[in-house]
């Protein structure tokens, strides 16, 4: 059996490296604001531009990357064709899953969400994000059970940060 | 001796603060131990990371521990 692994951590710092733009969103995203769910993917809002495609294809060409939810398991291998008609990328790799979206419901496309983003300060980067008040605007645009669940906890922690003096989160 | 306010302390878990917002007493009225978000508030966005990585890494561990054991005992 397969060792299941998700590093969330080497697949940013690949996209970084590659100079990919993108926007982290979703539960991961959820996480850096403080809620306490775990989830089991990284997902970001990326430019669904050629130029950015292949970027993400680069970061991680490495990493036997398929169309996780292909029924083939398609390998990611990009033409220009295919870079055109794509809307999003639902990828398995050997760090874990990674699903590029072009639009986020409830928000709009990358260019939407990245003014809606903040800057988070990591040791391996600086990376985008979607503020709070976006990210319960998407969570509760899907209204799956666990979107409106964490949304508790991101209103909760809204609420708390609104009220009490600033804790320890290096946005710049 | 322990007094029976302090037993009562040791069991009962965690209790939403009487100054709580509206919003935080949904979330604990929800089920949520809020106590878990409280210490993530205090944790740089890093940290919040590196606890959801050893967490997920437990969870990942576990769900191929409970696999094996099922195919253990299919025979």
């Amino acid at each position: 059996m397969m060792k299941t692994v998700q590093d969330d951590q080497a697949l940013l710092s690949r996209l970084q490296a590659q100079q990919v733009e993108f926007v982290i969103i979703g539960g991961f995203c959820a996480i850096m604001h403080g809620v306490s769910l775990v989830t089991r993917d990284l997902e970001v809002c990326c430019r669904f531009t050629p130029a950015n495609l292949r970027r993400i294809e680069a970061a991680v060409k490495e990493l036997h990357p398929f169309h996780r939810l292909a029924a083939n398991k398609l390998p990611l291998e990009l033409t220009d064709e295919l870079c055109g008609r794509l809307k999003n990328l639902y990828l398995q790799t050997d760090l874990g899953k990674l699903d590029c979206l072009g639009e986020i419901k409830g928000v709009g496309g990358y260019e939407d969400a990245l003014g809606r983003s903040v800057f988070f300060k990591l040791s391996y980067g600086k990376f985008r994000i979607l503020n709070v008040d976006t990210l319960i605007a998407a969570k509760e645009a899907v209204g799956r059970e666990h979107d409106l669940a964490a949304v508790k906890q991101l209103r909760a922690i809204k609420e708390k940060l609104t009220h009490e003096a600033p804790r320890p989160n290096p946005t710049d | 001796m322990l007094d029976e306010a302090l037993i009562e302390q040791l069991n009962r878990g965690y209790v939403c603060p009487p100054d709580a917002g509206p919003a935080w007493r949904a979330a604990c009225d929800y089920g949520f131990d809020m106590s878990l978000v409280e210490d993530a508030l205090f944790m740089t966005p890093e940290q919040r990371i590196a606890e959801h990585q050893h967490a997920l890494n437990l969870l990942l561990e576990i769900e191929a521990a409970r696999e094996l054991n099922d195919e253990d005992r299919s025979g």
